[in-house]
């Protein structure tokens, strides 16, 4: 670096760290406490390498989500030994793409389906049944295009090392679809029996998953309200379904991996006392247009602020963490926590329960603001940020634009990147290169 | 702390089998540490030498599935077929495969094709030759047959409950009458429409045969004629049989059809005996699935079918062979037969002599196609180029010779 070298206030922000770094080399610092802490911290990280268990601290518990408490009036439950399969005939089977580029997320679907029906009036949960995909068929009363009486969930199937299918804590997404159904009122179901239905239609349809270590099967369970009247109410009919989509990778991203975010505070995702802390379709609707937004100012996410004090509460449709060097001198990693604002995401929590399990760094779940995270990066102490959540496991973010501003953030600049370890390491869990419980085999 | 390596189900089965240690990540505290894998290697080697057979799976617990290629490029499946024996694990999962060809002759792995094709005329009228990995003769393919491979674990590889189900298909499909003969192949009203090969390993195995439902007979009796010579050769021969399309004996048979027809009744039987289960027994199943044979999803087969199309497979493992043809030598009112033999190892020819009538002796021929791949067209250049040769000519080389 020479003193005739061009300054440019992005580029200071840009490189704000390797200034710092380059800085502490050819400067002795008497001051700034935290950076030298944080150096210092840096230094015993790369010495002892995380240790990467397979069991589950009984502390931290597996995680097991309470069981759900049916309505009186439900009826019966549905039972996978009742499951009815019309397999799929030559002629209907859709053929397989040759790579990943025709793949995009979400675009093609396998040759079958599950369907659950639920009548109040014909005794509640009705057998479940395997057939191909097709389509739907409802009245156009039908409560879910009038009122979005639809819930759903975001789980992935992965081939292992050893070949077998896996898919990833199911009781989790289970427990969180029904509480939806809860709130919507719709009814709830049997989540154990539901896995089994869903491990059948895995297996028939296992061909999608490509035999390579690193493909997955994203699998869309739905719940819909059919019951055909307009009033606001319960719906005494409804249809749980699940439909299955190959997928390539989820972003297209420009730099290595790293997103771009718009963070504006004139829209807001979720208030308290509302369904933020749900998966329901009416959450995702609204965004669209903002994420249009986004895109057309060249960036690649939304970051969803709230309140005065602007909080940070997802990215896009992910959970966000922060890895940074808090008052004490120590590396953190928060999160903020679950209060009705945020949906409690199952990559979050695993994050949230693995990381105290290492116990390398504080963990934490508290509320972050942009303020907090301008200040942290004026001093340096701002280390990663990251979005969590099924589609990619860890996105890390490497620009914020916030009121007019851009905000460079240094995740990929780190050394040895706490997501990145993060993702390794699930991503070792999900595809069973490591035998733990929270990756169930079905097959 | 040893790692659970890469290694697909089979050949987990396989180390299981013989008592070797699967090595698994534990925890770290606490729980026992897993055997060095030195230790693994050495118990897995013990076991071996006596091997206890593998756990017997009741029928209830196999299921079965279909799988139809989307590719019609021959080597390209036999690379599929090839990489399902290798990889994919049986033991409760058995797959029929189902394929069809663009026009191409396929010999056996131990043929020569130059005994059995006119491997130069294939390769002007745009027929790819193929050497598959299984043993028996040459068949002609094309889209109008379908071939059918039977996969499961060795110890319950069964041919004649495969080609049961291909018989019982065509009869409930179409009233075909249809008998297995000695051969193994399918015969209906004498006349053959399925051919039969296998291969058996460990811990798989498979068994793959062919239906003629609407294939190009013209097509096929012209790929099938050798060049006129004599061949001394010690390569697997092909047994021609008359052959028949089905098509001839129902008009309503095609392909398409027959694939249904073959896939719901491997489907619908059960897994070891040949019991029809009906469709209770199908919807207990895994179904049909369209199989995209390329590197996306089956890491490992471009490898494959790099090795199926190369020249040293195709050609190159052709078993050691002479050919000889009779050529006739224009002189001053006299004519003389000659011989050309030619050697030809690993699909070269290696020595070319020419025998003088009259002599046991062979007298080598200078041409610079020495050493150059043998084809029926270099064959005839050589014979070509001998032609020119003067009678009186030859007889000097004798005299000076004798």
């Amino acid at each position: 670096m020479t003193t005739k070298m061009a300054i440019n206030a992005k580029d200071i922000f840009r490189n704000q760290h390797r200034l710092i770094r380059f800085i502490e080399k050819s400067i002795r610092l008497c001051s700034n406490q935290s950076l030298k802490a944080a150096q210092q911290q840096h230094q015993q990280k790369s010495s002892a390498d995380f240790q990467i268990t397979a069991s589950v601290d009984t502390q931290y518990a597996s995680g097991a989500p309470e069981p759900i408490k049916h309505d009186k009036d439900l009826g019966h439950q549905f039972r996978a030994s009742q499951l009815s399969v019309r397999l799929a005939a030559p002629e209907q089977l859709h053929a397989k793409p040759d790579n990943d580029e025709e793949l995009g997320f979400g675009r093609l679907f396998t040759d079958h389906m599950l369907k659950i029906y639920y009548h109040k009036s014909l005794g509640g949960w009705q057998k479940p049944e395997i057939t191909p995909l097709e389509n739907l068929v409802m009245h156009p009363a039908a409560k879910v295009l009038h009122y979005a009486v639809e819930l759903f969930e975001g789980m992935k199937a992965y081939r292992g090392v050893d070949g077998k299918i896996r898919i990833f804590r199911p009781d989790m997404n289970m427990n969180r679809m029904n509480l939806a159904a809860q709130r919507s009122g719709l009814p709830t179901f049997e989540g154990p029996e539901f896995v089994k239905c869903l491990s059948r239609l895995l297996s028939i349809d296992s061909e999608w998953v490509p035999h390579t270590d690193t493909a997955s099967l994203y699998i869309r369970p739905t719940l819909i309200g059919i019951d055909p009247t307009l009033g606001v109410a319960s719906s005494d009919s409804a249809l749980l379904y699940t439909i299955l989509s190959p997928v390539g990778s989820y972003f297209k991203t420009g730099s290595s991996g790293a997103v771009s975010l718009l963070a504006d505070p004139s829209y807001v995702r979720a208030w308290p006392g509302g369904v933020g802390n749900r998966k329901m379709g009416s959450n995702y609707a609204p965004t669209i247009n903002v994420q249009k937004e986004a895109a057309a100012r060249g960036l690649q996410q939304v970051l969803w602020l709230y309140g005065e004090n602007h909080q940070l509460t997802e990215v896009g449709t992910m959970n966000i963490f922060m890895f940074y060097v808090n008052d004490q001198g120590e590396q953190e990693l928060v999160t903020p926590p679950l209060s009705g604002l945020i949906l409690p995401g199952i990559t979050r929590d695993s994050i949230l329960r693995m990381t105290r399990q290492w116990g390398k760094f504080k963990v934490s779940e508290a509320t972050i603001t942009m303020p907090q995270v301008c200040e942290l990066l004026n001093q340096g102490r701002l280390l990663e940020l990251f979005g969590a959540g099924t589609a990619c496991v860890v996105s890390p973010v490497n620009r914020i634009n916030y009121l007019g501003q851009d905000l460079y953030i240094p995740t990929m600049e780190q050394e040895k990147p706490v997501h990145e370890l993060i993702r390794d390491t699930l991503t070792d869990i999900q595809y069973g290169k490591v035998d733990h419980p929270w990756s169930v085999v079905i097959d | 702390m040893s790692v659970l390596l890469r290694r697909n189900s089979s050949q987990l089965r396989l180390l299981l089998s013989s008592g070797g240690q699967v090595t698994r990540l534990a925890s770290t505290e606490g729980s026992g540490q897993p055997p060095a894998p030195a230790v693994a290697k050495q118990e897995a080697k013990k076991a071996q030498s006596k091997r206890q057979p593998p756990p017997v799976v009741p029928d209830s617990e196999i299921k079965k599935s279909v799988f139809i290629s989307q590719s019609s490029d021959v080597f390209t499946n036999l690379a599929l077929e090839d990489w399902l024996y290798k990889n994919f694990d049986f033991s409760h999962h058995h797959v029929l495969l189902l394929w069809a060809n663009d026009p191409c002759v396929v010999i056996g792995r131990h043929q020569n094709p130059f005994t059995e094709a006119n491997v130069s005329r294939l390769v002007e009228r745009g027929i790819t030759l193929a050497r598959r990995n299984s043993g028996g003769g040459a068949v002609y393919h094309d889209l109008g047959n379908l071939n059918c491979t039977f996969f499961s674990p060795r110890e319950r590889y069964d041919r004649k409950y495969n080609l049961n189900i291909v018989t019982r298909a065509l009869f409930r499909e179409w009233a075909i009458k249809a008998e297995i003969n000695e051969r193994d192949d399918i015969v209906v009203m004498n006349k053959k429409i399925s051919g039969t090969a296998a291969k058996l390993g460990q811990p798989n195995s498979y068994h793959h045969c062919t239906i003629l439902a609407s294939a190009n007979k013209l097509h096929l009796g012209e790929s099938l004629v050798r060049e006129k010579a004599n061949y001394i050769s010690r390569a697997t021969a092909s047994v021609p049989s008359p052959i028949r399309n089905l098509v001839d004996v129902n008009r309503t048979v095609n392909v398409a059809q027959l694939r249904s027809a073959v896939g719901y009744e491997y489907l619908r039987t059960a897994a070891t005996t040949l019991e029809d289960g009906g469709s209770a027994q199908t919807m207990k199943q895994r179904g049909f699935q369209l199989i995209n044979p390329t590197e996306k999803w089956f890491p490992g087969i471009e490898e494959l079918r790099a090795n199926y199309s190369s020249w040293d497979w195709v050609i190159g493992k052709t078993p050691s062979f002479t050919v000889e043809k009779d050529l006739e030598v224009k002189g001053h009112g006299e004519d003389m037969k000659l011989k050309l033999s030619v050697e030809v190892e690993g699909g070269l020819m290696k020595e070319i002599g020419l025998q003088l009538p009259q002599s046991e002796q062979l007298v080598p021929v200078v041409t610079p196609l020495q050493g150059k791949p043998y084809n029926e067209e270099n064959l005839n250049g050589i014979l070509g180029a001998l032609k020119l040769v003067n009678a009186s000519n030859v007889k000097q080389a004798i005299n000076g010779t004798a």
